[in-house]
């Protein structure tokens, strides 16, 4: 009887936090944003919040922001982090010494650095003011602070795009080298005796190994910078606004009526991320790629 | 042959500056300069004035670091005291409802907390939980748990039962066999997992804001006001400090793991583990 | 007398606890193993003596029975308090600990002193040959290494009964063949009683004072090498011992007669008629010098040698009776008078014959 009620035992303070405080939470929002408020006398649930949310253009127009960064994002990133483990992974071929070890460490770098540091860095770097333009215009490319394009607290995104394309290819790569190192080496020797060139052994034998993989990667970026708050708060413009930046404008405007559909956007947020995630998870499973997850 | 692999490494090399050093380069040099006009390349002066003002005791910014500190640690803490158990649950049992209690867990990978932190936040206000450092705390616990379980687990799945059946023969008891075999075997694990929380809850904004209210100040709370508008020089020297806690909780893990099991499995749990960070 | 007695051990599977197993039941088993006695459980893969194995140990519950140790009944204690040591087939070494703390771990356990118990372990470390490698960690031996390690750790608190599970199996087959006999050796000098399971019947009949001879969850035989060999109790146990000549037949008025008639002889009283395998030893066949007689209580045939093949120091040779085929070892002097394809006469002494009951 002990033996069979064990798991439970063991998992019943991590399982009891997590539904506590998050699926609590996320039940707590979802009754607030049918209008539940007993604190103001109000019990019965309506869907206004809702109806009112799907009527708006702001939150078809943030909707769709929010999913052109994150797909262009997840693009770029993987693009990035595809180079970067394909060539790690042919210097490690090269050289037979550690070093591979030290530059797979830098490439981590930016996925360490708090992504509020990374959202300012990309800033610093392209503001119409910022570095590359400082550069540009001393090289004499741009007479004017204004003949460099707005990069930073654009409407189309493209500051919180590049700030994730650059703390999120390292993501893509650690995902794809695993899978790279399981590239024999004696594979590239019998490419080579059936005439493969360099270039010929990638296409043939390297892309297609790493693809499962590298769609993952490149699904998980997705997901993650779709639900993304800090980044897109520090590099966005107000109008539109990614769907976290967009809930908290909502929650934090200061009218009480506002607030169910700030959690109202939460809900749908989570919803898709759920769909998303289990995409992820069904894909993944089928393809065998996250080994060291499952 | 020789002339290829050259170019590869060249290639390589102008990569690692473009995508790593270079976009360091103005935060260093902001951090740094005393006024710095467009369309100057550098700096027309240096000065360590943001420096000064970061470092000094009237910024509050160790007031700051210490509260971050302070609610990572915590979190991490009970992350484990958490994680342990349920790990063993996961890695070692096959029961019924299990895909619910995984589902349950790692929910918060997917599922964005900060939407299950603002559906609880006026219950938390309700009960006085708002600006407090323990509320926080409790903030942070969802979205840092599902990494540590994950780690410890990765942990657990190389830890065969015959090592404790082994302890037991040698008449070590359950808490022998935990403190002796179990624990240093997972201790890899452990570390991984709580280098992600620290990272994890050294670098939440939304969250600390909506619970601490403004009252609970960590390093990103007191950071955000200056990348947002701020003096750009106070700004990038707050961010090069943030940057370097949290590269320097990493390097702190890595080091005291390396000294206390020096392994080849840890450091595979460890790359493993690096496939978790977002 | 602490004898080790399992008195009808019986554990039960559902399909679900063992994956992609068929359910696994081990029958009631009984069994006493004397005070310093190497006993060795022998059998296939699959066969149940490592669930037995654990069942003693206590990492298994039984469904019923009881295990005894002399007048201590152990069945309700648990593994750790059993005084009992076991050696797996992997080394087992905790790599967080150097060599000698590996091997004082269980002296740690009862809470004796770090020096006397770092002592202890620094001479059961000589005994099994490694003295001055305490201050290694486990990592830096090899495997071999590490099993006599293993076998340190688990003596050195002086065990009520060793049990090893298959512990030389992982090794390379010279290294098995040292292990053994330093096995042999020590267990000889500390009269440890030894419950030892192995696949490798050379391996049970080398150091075994006694062997079962396990199947399917069944312990089929019990006996000392040279019984089990000469007169296994059923065709399983002979086939399992390596006996592949058995010819069924049948007993009657005295007489054995194979189903296809080439084997024929008087067997007396000894064997009870009914229907049975006759079970030669191929030692026991010899070729019949040309043109003589078969001498008086022997069992004669003839057929065609089909095969010959060195091994190492004699030859395994292949003869087609009939429908059947026998297997025979030749010295290399009485080879040099036959040929494959050669038609040979051969005898046995009745009194290496032996016959199992269907």
């Amino acid at each position: 009887m002990l033996q069979k009620s064990k798991p439970y035992l063991l998992l019943l303070p991590a399982t009891a936090t997590i539904v506590l405080l998050f699926f609590g939470g996320l039940f707590d929002g979802l009754l607030k944003s049918l209008g539940y408020f007993p604190a103001i006398g109000k019990m019965e649930l309506d869907l206004t919040a809702y109806t009112g949310l799907l009527g708006s253009s702001d939150f078809w127009e943030s909707l769709a922001l929010t999913t052109r960064v994150a797909a262009l994002s997840s693009l770029i990133a993987s693009i990035l982090g595809g180079i970067i483990a394909i060539s790690l992974f042919m210097l490690s071929e090269s050289a037979k010494s550690g070093a591979p070890r030290f530059w797979q460490r830098l490439f981590q770098l930016p996925l360490t650095i708090p992504h509020l540091v990374g959202g300012y860095i990309i800033v610093l770097l392209f503001m119409q003011s910022g570095f590359l333009s400082k550069i540009l215009a001393t090289a004499g490319v741009i007479d004017d602070i204004s003949d460099f394009p707005v990069l930073v607290n654009d409407p189309f995104g493209w500051g919180i795009i590049m700030a994730y394309a650059w703390k999120e290819a390292p993501f893509v790569s650690l995902m794809i080298y695993p899978v790279l190192t399981r590239i024999h080496s004696s594979w590239r020797d019998v490419s080579r005796v059936f005439g493969a060139k360099g270039w010929q052994f990638i296409r043939e034998i390297v892309l297609p190994i790493i693809f499962p993989a590298w769609t993952i990667a490149a699904f998980i970026v997705f997901v993650f910078t779709f639900s993304a708050f800090e980044v897109p708060y520090l590099l966005g413009v107000t109008y539109p606004s990614m769907l976290p930046v967009y809930s908290y404008q909502l929650y934090t405007s200061g009218t009480l009526a506002d607030r169910p559909e700030a959690l109202a956007v939460n809900i749908i947020l989570a919803a898709l991320t759920i769909l998303l995630g289990l995409a992820v998870y069904f894909f993944s499973k089928r393809w065998n790629v996250l080994k060291g997850w499952n | 042959m020789e002339r290829r692999s050259n170019l590869i490494r060249l290639f390589f090399f102008s990569i690692v500056f473009l995508v790593i050093v270079f976009p360091f380069l103005p935060l260093l040099l902001s951090s740094v300069s005393f006024g710095w006009q467009w369309p100057n390349v550098l700096p027309e002066s240096y000065s360590f004035r943001a420096w000064e003002y970061v470092l000094a005791g009237s910024s509050g910014t160790w007031p700051a670091v210490g509260a971050s500190l302070l609610i990572a640690g915590i979190v991490t803490a009970v992350n484990i005291l958490l994680a342990v158990p349920a790990a063993n649950a996961l890695s070692r049992n096959k029961f019924t409802g299990k895909w619910l209690a995984e589902a349950i867990i790692f929910a918060p990978i997917v599922i964005p907390p900060f939407v299950a932190v603002m559906g609880i936040h006026l219950t938390f206000l309700r009960l006085g939980l708002t600006e407090t450092i323990f509320g926080v705390v409790l903030a942070h616990l969802s979205p840092t748990l599902p990494y540590m379980v994950r780690a410890v687990m990765i942990s657990y799945n190389t830890l065969s039962v015959d090592w404790e059946d082994q302890a037991r023969m040698l008449g070590a008891g359950p808490f022998s066999r935990f403190f002796h075999v179990v624990l240093p075997h997972l201790m890899p694990g452990i570390a991984a997992g709580a280098s992600l929380s620290i990272l994890i809850s050294l670098s939440q904004y939304l969250i600390t804001f909506l619970i601490g209210s403004g009252q609970v100040v960590t390093l990103p709370i007191l950071l955000f006001p200056f990348i947002s508008g701020g003096d750009p020089a106070i700004a990038s020297a707050y961010s090069l400090l943030f940057a370097g806690m949290a590269i320097l909780t990493l390097l702190v893990m890595d080091v005291s793991l390396k000294n206390y099991y020096k392994n080849k499995k840890a450091s595979t749990v460890k790359g493993q583990q690096r496939g978790v960070e977002m | 007398m602490n004898d080790l007695r399992i008195i009808n051990i019986k554990k039960q599977f559902k399909q679900t606890e063992r994956r992609g197993d068929p359910a696994f039941s081990l029958q009631p088993i009984q069994l006493t193993i004397r005070e310093g006695e190497f006993f060795s459980l022998l059998g296939p893969s699959g066969c149940g003596k490592t669930t037995l194995l654990k069942l003693v140990a206590g990492l298994l519950q039984a469904d019923s029975g009881e295990i005894w140790v002399g007048d201590t009944n152990l069945t309700k204690v648990p593994s750790e308090s059993r005084k009992f040591a076991m050696v797996f087939q992997q080394s087992l070494l905790f790599p967080h600990m150097s060599v000698e703390d590996n091997v004082a771990f269980g002296l740690k356990m009862q809470k004796v002193g770090k020096k006397q118990r770092l002592d202890k372990a620094r001479a059961m470390l000589e005994r099994v040959g490694l003295a001055g490698y305490g201050s290694r960690l486990p990592d830096e031996l090899s495997g071999g290494q590490q099993q006599r390690v293993a076998l340190a750790r688990a003596l050195v608190a002086n065990p009520r009964v060793l049990l090893m599970d298959e512990p030389f199996s992982a090794l390379d087959p010279i290294l098995r063949e040292e292990m053994r006999e330093l096995l042999g050796r020590i267990q000889k000098e500390f009269r440890v009683t030894v419950l030892f399971v192995t696949h490798d019947r050379e391996e049970a009949f080398y150091l075994s004072d006694r062997i079962g001879i396990m199947n399917e969850g069944e312990l089929l035989q019990v006996g000392n090498a040279r019984d089990l060999y000469e007169r296994p109790a059923s065709t399983t146990a002979a086939t399992f011992l390596g006996l592949k000549n058995i010819i069924e037949g049948t007993v009657s008025d005295g007489r054995f007669s194979s189903i296809g008639g080439n084997f024929e002889f008087a067997v007396n009283d000894r064997f009870q008629a009914g229907q049975g395998f006759l079970v030669l030893r191929p030692e026991a066949v010899e070729l019949m010098p040309n043109a003589s007689l078969p001498p008086k209580g022997s069992l004669h045939v003839s057929g065609v040698i089909q095969q010959l093949r060195f091994k190492h120091g004699f030859y395994l040779c292949k003869v087609q009776v009939g429908d059947e085929q026998l297997e025979c070892v030749f010295s290399s002097r009485q080879r040099e008078n036959a040929t494959a394809g050669q038609k040979v006469d051969l005898m046995v002494d009745l009194k290496d014959v032996w016959i199992v009951e269907k």
